[in-house]
């Protein structure tokens, strides 16, 4: 007789080795020992559960990358899951983290030939996924800068939300998952173009917007922690010198909007 | 050795649907039961939900992957996530499936049954203590539904329950729908199965759907529950008399109100139960 641990692991291997199941390549040791009363016999109930393994964890791989499972169709989408499944088995006790490593699996794939910009719409994805449950910050607001003196300014350092991330593609994955989304399936919007797109959450709510290259100098600012003056400074190589500093100013009014700046420490 | 927790009456599980109901003030239930893994996040809507669902009824939390019965080593790291959401939410009890879910530390996200053999018996009980000992309270284990069961199983699996339930003095989540579906699936009496657990130890009883597959069948907790389901809730009111009931509804989710009206009959018929008992014995 197998030992439980002996059991449960041909059991895990005749049930998620084998992209789409057969009952062909279950264990014969485990088949022997499921007993096969009634209407169903040992190998069709096993089945079951290699049934239930691909189709739970594809499913949620379809919640997590919806906008690739429209762009490959459901059914090549199922055929790279699986595949996916195999070489990554789960190894979280939480699905949240079923698709962590996608993107990099789909950069492997032979899909990408043909559709190039696929990982990095599932980078996006992810991303969705990693600011929606990100931690809680209390944001900045427009009130909380209205007592600060003319002299503070120049050494201020703002702070990005945990839930923020900063994605750089090749692609304008923007509109490919604006497109996907829509549900047209034009892929001419796929064309090369070097995008810089910043995801956050506001609220309960995720976002993500392209940016320009004068809002992508001075977010790399902001992660790296320079203060206000500084930003303005490098901002000078890319916009007139005089225009600096409003460039900055617009900045800051959409990011407060937008909520992706942490509130500033109170004196 | 005992095992006590207190009645919170007809709840429902707790599901993104129905989050909005908890702003608008009209999330009107006994109490609540969360699946804890949804919750092991950082921040986000999730996580205000839940404070939000505390602050209008009682919470228990239901895990689905402490993989009880895994012959890999405890995850501790899963234990601290879950001791963090007991500190922070403060449920009124925790549970988890009598099943395991994991080896070699890969995760089937299922509830895959066990052989009942003495082995599993000593392994499975030792487990519970050990969780116990270290979230500091007694846990319940739930029954799973199941669509095989082994030939080298020694006792059937009312019997393992009860077993481990006693051993590691914790109690015990009496899924009545999954005692159903796994009857039918391996042809036992289930009046046998709720005839068969300790009464004492039954601290929550599930309700929910499953689906007839032709062949067999199986637990989708896609509908109302069935005739049958409810008439075996009879026998378990009768045997255990009042126990906080819990309606699951995890697909094709209805409406937050026909959710409650679910919870409203078990509430009748637990009434119904308990007043003919209080008749019979007057």
């Amino acid at each position: 007789m197998p030992s439980l641990r002996e059991l449960q692991s041909s059991f895990f291997n005749s049930i998620a080795h084998v992209p789409g199941g057969g009952s062909a390549n279950f264990d014969p040791g485990l088949v022997h020992l499921v007993e096969g009363r009634g209407q169903l016999g040992p190998q069709e109930r096993i089945n079951i559960y290699a049934q239930m393994y691909y189709a739970r964890l594809l499913e949620v791989l379809h919640e997590d990358f919806p906008q690739v499972a429209t762009i490959l169709g459901c059914e090549r989408f199922d055929e790279v899951g699986r595949v996916y499944l195999t070489c990554h088995p789960s190894t979280h006790p939480s699905l949240r983290y079923l698709g962590r490593h996608f993107a990099a699996f789909l950069d492997t794939r032979p899909e990408v030939a043909s559709l190039p910009f696929l990982s990095d719409l599932a980078r996006l994805e992810w991303m969705r996924e990693e600011v929606f449950d990100a931690p809680d910050a209390e944001p900045l607001r427009l009130e909380h800068l209205q007592g600060l003196s003319a002299d503070e300014w120049p050494d201020l350092r703002f702070q990005l939300i945990p839930a923020f991330q900063v994605l750089q593609s090749e692609w304008p994955v923007h509109e490919i998952w604006a497109t996907a989304e829509e549900g047209a399936l034009d892929r001419g919007c796929a064309r090369l173009e070097k995008t810089a797109l910043r995801v956050w959450r506001d609220g309960f709510a995720v976002y993500h917007a392209k940016m320009d290259a004068i809002e992508s100098v001075a977010l790399a600012g902001v992660q790296a922690g320079k203060p206000f003056a500084a930003i303005c400074a490098a901002l000078e190589f890319i916009v007139p010198s005089e225009e600096a500093a409003s460039a900055m100013g617009s900045l800051l009014l959409r990011w407060i909007e937008d909520g992706i700046l942490v509130r500033l420490p109170r004196k | 050795m005992a095992f006590t927790v207190p009645s919170l009456g007809h709840g429902v599980g707790l599901r993104t649907k129905h989050f909005p109901h908890l702003w608008e003030g009209t999330a009107h239930v006994d109490w609540f039961e969360a699946i804890s893994e949804n919750f092991m996040i950082r921040g986000g809507r999730p996580l205000a939900a839940l404070e939000k669902a505390r602050e209008v009824a009682p919470l228990v939390l239901h895990g689905v992957s402490l993989s009880l019965g895994s012959t890999d080593p405890l995850n501790t790291a899963y234990l601290d996530d879950l001791q963090t959401l007991i500190r922070r939410f403060e449920p009124t009890w925790v549970s988890d499936h009598l099943c395991w879910g994991s080896v070699g530390g890969h995760y089937a996200h299922d509830l895959l049954p066990l052989p009942y053999t003495e082995e599993a018996l000593a392994h499975v009980a030792e487990r519970v203590q050990t969780i116990q000992d270290r979230l500091r309270r007694q846990i319940l284990i739930e029954n799973v539904s199941s669509y095989l069961t082994f030939s080298h199983s020694q006792m059937p699996e009312w019997e393992f329950l009860a077993a481990i339930a006693e051993r590691a003095d914790c109690g015990i989540l009496l899924d009545v729908n999954n005692i159903y579906v796994s009857a039918a699936n391996h042809r036992f009496n289930p009046e046998d199965y709720i005839n068969g657990v300790p009464a004492d130890r039954v601290g929550q009883i599930h309700l929910a759907g499953h689906s007839n597959m032709g062949t067999y069948l199986f637990d989708t907790h896609d509908g109302p529950v069935i005739a049958s389901v409810w008439e075996l809730y009879r026998l378990a009111v009768r045997r255990c008399g009042r126990v906080s009931t819990l309606i699951e509804w995890d697909d094709k989710i209805p409406e937050f109100t026909v959710l409650c009206a679910e919870a409203e009959r078990a509430r009748t018929i637990e009434m119904e139960e308990l007043e003919r008992a209080y008749a019979k014995s007057a």
